[in-house]
């Protein structure tokens, strides 16, 4: 940041961050999470900011997620309107780490550590164990460069 | 700076579901309790301040001109779950710098107002807005911890039977009745691997302290407890990998109240800790240093920190029997000590106890450990 000189009156104005609270968005790879990226210190971090946490710097780029990660550890959320809610943390590389709904079946069950991949339908989206049954992997279109990989 | 500070009194309603009671109806009691048994009048108050996280506008001053005690400065103070105890600290510094003799300390919530669920967290939070509830948060570090180290849900379910025996023997404890390992285990599971029993009651509770400097306890002639350290810090983003198993702040916390009370963990006698769910409990020995990494799990298996043992963690029956009414808690943890420490204690007395600490923590808010935590030492006077 740069030093206003005494006599400057910096006018600052307000984000509508309450426009851009969403995490999924559209690249041009596809439907990804969001994240944001310093400019100055390559600190990465989740969703739509202004400013770097660590550096303090507001250039900053939006960039495109992995599409795939690390399950640090999860729950299943038995309290709600929703039934049997699945939901965890998800590790990427370069050190950031969000909140995902999950989805499993009997044959890939969640256990920390388990790397999963995001799965996208609509406005929807969910990480689920990688690379397994069909039914519970991302559409087609939205295949992962992992499972991409093994067909 | 850094005069001597004294808790001098201490009062609280059993914590419950009280229904018919407003913050007002559930406040009033125990501060003129606190006031009446240490023998402070209004006159002698020279400041307010009161821990509460959804008592809505001037909660502080709709309770205190009940009995008419205004023109002195109040104060509301919101850190979530460490809402009263960071009230607490607030008044320990302004007794400590000199500033004032003589504070009150209001800690009260009432959450049967939302009429059941999960806590309400700001909808303005990223993870909240993502369906994140303080239950899930909590199963999350017991999935991992469960993952990393030999405990098993029975080791969760021991702290709950723990507590409940602790909260049995305590007039003021929301939960009154004994539990077994199989009891707990076979309850509603909630968020996996945490069953109904592992988690904190909803309820409604007030409790009052009165704190004083070395020459205002000697005026009023009473013994109370001296504060030997009183720490708050508040929360350190992570926007990646975060070890949920060892909580930097409630570890940065404990580290700079032992060395500021010049005491380590093998000086307590008791603690007060922010059990809200079972698991928390075994991490925070760890964190305390009452045990190595991931050996929490000997602690209680061999109950060791229950009466009897090396150090008594929740002879109140926490959070987990006593009750967690969110802005009540920590001043109610520092109650606990102040009957402890002064021989007060009744059925659940520790012997001979010296060294209390309490500690809460507060919030659930993405990135963070926790927004606030708080922990109290003091040494009996
Ligand atoms: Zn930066």
């Amino acid at each position: 940041m740069t030093a206003a000189t005494a006599t400057e009156v910096l006018v600052s104005s307000p984000v509508a961050d309450l426009e851009s609270d969403g995490l999924l968005g559209e690249f041009p790879e596809g439907p990804r999470l969001v994240g944001t990226t310093c400019d100055a210190c390559g600190n990465t971090m989740i969703g739509t900011r202004i400013v770097c946490s660590d550096c303090v710097g507001t250039d900053v780029t939006r960039v495109a997620l992995p599409t795939a990660g690390v399950l640090y550890t999860f729950t299943r959320l038995h309290v709600g309107a929703e039934g049997v809610r699945p939901l965890g943390y998800v590790d990427f590389d370069g050190d950031v780490r969000t909140l995902a709904d999950l989805r499993e079946t009997e044959d890939a069950p969640l256990m920390p550590g388990i790397r999963v991949a995001l799965g996208v339908d609509g406005d929807a989206w969910w990480f689920a164990p990688e690379a397994t049954d069909a039914s519970i992997a991302p559409a087609a279109t939205e295949a992962t460069e992992a499972s991409e990989e093994e067909k | 700076m850094s005069e001597n500070v004294y808790v001098v009194s201490a009062a609280m309603v059993p914590f419950g579901k009280h229904r018919s009671s407003s913050y007002v109806g559930l406040a009033v009691p125990p501060l003129i309790d606190a006031l009446r048994s240490a023998g402070v009048s209004k006159e002698d108050i020279d400041a307010v301040w009161v821990g509460h996280s959804y008592g809505g506008m001037m909660t502080g001053q709709r309770i205190c001109k009940e009995i008419g005690l205004g023109t002195v400065p109040t104060v509301n103070v919101d850190n979530a779950c460490s809402s009263g105890a960071t009230a607490v600290h607030e008044a320990w510094e302004a007794i400590s710098r000199g500033d004032i003799d003589v504070a009150v300390v209001i800690g009260v919530e009432k959450l049967t107002q939302f009429g059941g669920g999960t806590l309400p967290l700001s909808p303005e939070d990223r993870e909240v807005k993502q369906g994140i509830v303080m239950p899930a948060v909590y199963a999350m570090r017991a999935m991992r911890y469960l993952h990393e180290t030999e405990a098993t849900p029975e080791d969760l379910a021991l702290v709950s039977v723990k507590a409940r025996k602790h909260g049995a023997l305590n007039p003021f404890a929301q939960f009154r009745s004994e539990v077994t390992v199989d009891e707990v285990l076979a309850a509603r599971p909630v968020a996996d691997p945490l069953t109904l029993l592992m988690c904190c009651p909803t309820g409604d509770g007030a409790s009052v302290v009165v704190l004083a400097s070395e020459q205002a306890r000697a005026r009023l002639g009473v013994r109370g407890m001296r504060v030997a350290a009183s720490i708050l810090h508040s929360g350190q983003v992570a926007e990646g990998y975060r070890d949920m198993t060892a909580p930097e702040i409630s570890k940065h916390s404990a580290h700079d109240a032992y060395e500021a009370a010049g005491i380590g963990p093998e000086d307590l006698d008791m603690i007060e800790l922010h059990d809200a769910f079972s698991i928390a409990e075994l991490v925070y020995y760890e964190t305390f240093g009452l045990a190595e990494r991931g050996r929490g799990i000997a602690l209680i298996r061999d109950g060791r920190t229950t009466f009897g043992g090396d150090v008594v963690v929740n002879p109140s029956g926490g959070l987990l029997a006593k009750g967690h009414p969110v802005g009540a808690s920590g001043v109610a943890q520092i109650a606990e000590a102040f009957w402890q420490l002064t021989g007060t204690a009744g059925d659940r007395q520790i012997e001979d106890a010296r060294w209390a600490m309490t500690h809460v923590t507060g919030g659930g808010t993405a990135g963070l450990d926790h927004g606030a935590c708080t922990i109290h030492l003091f040494e009996a006077a």
